[in-house]
Formats: C-alpha cells, structure tokens, sequence
C-alpha cells in the first residue's frame, strides 16, 4: 500500500473525504484509496467549513497534512487557520517542520522545508 | 521624549493584556533595558504587539517571527530603514557581517525599541544576534512569547536571560475579562456554550474563537444556528478538548 493511502486511511474519513473532493490523490492513489474507503463505508463525507477543514489537519496526521499543503490544496484563508491552529499545539519536531511548510505556502514558496542553519 | 500612550483604536479592547504590554514597552525604551512577557498561546499577545505598533509615541520597530526566521532575515529586517528596500543581490549580496555592523550603526545613530513578537520561536544564533546588538548598541528590547521563550532562555541563553532586567508572566484572562473579549470579537455566547467555553479553553479568547468558528461551521452544515451541541462537536476535533466534553 502505498504511504499516502496508508496515511488517509488512518485519517479522519471527513478529512480524507474532503481532500478527495479536492483532488489530492493522483490516478493510481484514488484507485488504490477508493475501493478501501467504500469497504469501511467512510467515503461519504459532508462539506466541511474552511475552519474546520484546517482543524481536522491541524490535528491530524503533520506528514499527511503537509502533503495537502504542498499540494495546493488550501486556500489562503484555511493556510491562515491552520498556521494559527499549530500555535495551540506543543512544539515539536513535526509541528515544527509542517509550520515552516505553512508559512512558506503563505508566502507562495514550496519544496524542501528543511532548515539550512 | 514623552512616553505616555496614545489614544487607543476603536478595533482593539484595552484589557490587562494590551495595557501590560504597552506600559512594558514605554518602560523598556524610558530605561533602555530588555524585557520579556509572556503569555500562554491564544491569550492576545500579538494583538496587544499590533495595538503598541501603532500606537507608540517613540521609534520602536516590530519583527513578527515565524518558524522561516533566520538570522540573516533578522539582520536584513534591522539593518535596513523602515520603508528601504532590499536591492543587493547576485555579485553584491551582503554578507551578515556587513549587515550587522550596518544595523549597529543605525541603531547607534538613531535608537529604537526593538519588539519581537513571538520570540519563542527565534532559534539559537538568532538569540546570540540579539545578545550582541544589546552589548554593541544597547538596543533596548521587549522579547514577546509564551512560556517556551523563558525555557528556551533559561536553558540555551544564559548569558542573554542574565541581561534581562525584566520577566513579566501574563496571566490568563478572568471569566468576566474572557467573557467581555469574546462580545468585542462579536461572539454572542449563551450562558451554558460560555461555560463549556471556559471549562475547555480557560482565558484564552484564541483557543476559543477556534472552537466557536468549528462550532459555527458544524451549525451551518446542519442548517442549524449554533449550539452547545455544535460546541461540543468541534471540542471533539481537538484531543486536549476531548476528555473534558
């Protein structure tokens, strides 16, 4: 299984619902995803608000969440929320690394993160 | 130079937060000392950041940290004067050395107070930056975060945290403080969400202005005006929240 099927599995279904809405998965995820999400009957998901949208990342899985980041597939509003909502957390090495991720997709920037100094 | 504070927006409620701060960064630039306030995450420090910066009768310049901060970022934001921009690239790029001994000089020339908002967030050779430009300039400081910033201080700067004159804990808002922060933000809140409110967030008006815009959300899907149910719901989203629902 590839990992980020692995990942939206494990997630919240409103989530993975949502960002399957948003066309996140390419092709061969969604047909990997698919067949999964109707076996577990969580495939069907109501729209969920920008708020909450960036709630459910914010308090999800950071790897998978940084992948809908660098994927694009936020608005700069719900960029906004979840940078605030990371704030609420205790710092740590992935809170960390899916902030600087956040800030540099609000500044329109992308690809490697990572700290050079 | 007078120091008392100007009148206060129309936009922004003058509660401990906002006064403490303000009257924090009056005194730091009066005697030239470094400070530092802190403040648990969501309580309206950068809100109370924003009100000074506006409305501060002396030279004071604000740096908004984020997690993208370096010490060359930081150099740049203070060697260069409010309004300059940034033209040396390619061949001519400056180097941080350059750019530190420029903002010394500004700074020895034409003094300012210096605000950095969520400082907690400054790493390592960012604080030893700031460290040198006390002990080069004497560039008077007010360090805002929350309560990583005195850990990190404690901890990592020791020589910093000793030249801080300083260290002022905000405490978290009152109910009737929290309650009144919440009607300025325009949240009518019934007596039961209220008390929910508090049981799960306590004073911080951004942890609960999270809560109610899930709830609101949650409401809206359902066709529904907002609810302890709605409340309860989006209290779901957030771990720390789940336990006491």
């Amino acid at each position: 299984m590839r990992e980020i099927v692995r990942r939206a599995i494990q997630s919240r279904p409103e989530l993975t619902a949502e960002l399957l809405q948003r066309g996140m998965f390419g092709p061969e995820e969604k047909a990997e995803l698919l067949p999964l999400l109707s076996k577990e009957g969580s495939l069907k998901g109501g729209m969920v608000g920008p708020v909450q949208f960036a709630t459910l990342l914010a308090e999800g899985d950071a790897q998978f969440a940084a992948r809908a980041v660098l994927r694009k597939m936020l608005g700069h509003h719900e960029l906004t929320w979840l940078d605030r909502l990371l704030r609420f957390q205790k710092p740590s090495k992935k809170r960390d690394e899916l902030t600087r991720i956040v800030e540099r997709a609000m500044e329109g920037r992308k690809g490697n993160a990572h700290r050079n100094t | 130079m007078p120091t008392e504070i100007l009148e206060a927006p129309e936009t922004v409620l003058l509660n401990a937060v906002v006064k403490n701060l303000t009257a924090l960064a009056a005194r730091a630039w009066a005697k030239r000392w470094m400070i530092t306030f802190t403040a648990p995450t969501g309580i309206g420090k950068t809100t109370a950041v924003d009100y000074a910066d506006r409305s501060l009768p002396f030279d004071h310049r604000v740096i908004h940290c984020k997690q993208i901060t370096t010490r060359y970022t930081l150099l740049r934001a203070l060697g260069l004067a409010p309004g300059e921009k940034w033209t040396v690239h390619g061949r001519n790029w400056m180097r941080a050395s350059d750019l530190y001994d420029r903002a010394v000089e500004r700074i020895r020339e034409r003094p300012y107070l210096l605000v950095i908002d969520e400082a907690d967030r400054l790493s390592l050779d960012c604080f030893e930056i700031l460290r040198d430009f006390w002990d080069d300039a004497r560039l008077p400081m007010l360090l805002v975060g929350n309560e990583v910033l005195t850990e990190k201080l404690n901890r990592q700067h020791e020589r910093l945290f000793r030249r801080i004159r300083v260290r002022f804990e905000q405490r978290p808002l009152r109910e009737a403080d929290q309650r009144k922060v919440l009607e300025f933000m325009g949240y009518e809140v019934a007596d039961e969400e209220f008390a929910l409110l508090w049981k799960l967030v306590g004073g911080s008006p951004g942890f609960a202005e999270a809560l109610l815009e899930n709830a609101n959300e949650i409401a809206a899907s359902k066709g529904a005006k907002r609810g302890i149910e709605a409340l309860e719901g989006a209290a779901r989203y957030f771990p720390m929240c789940r336990k006491a629902v």
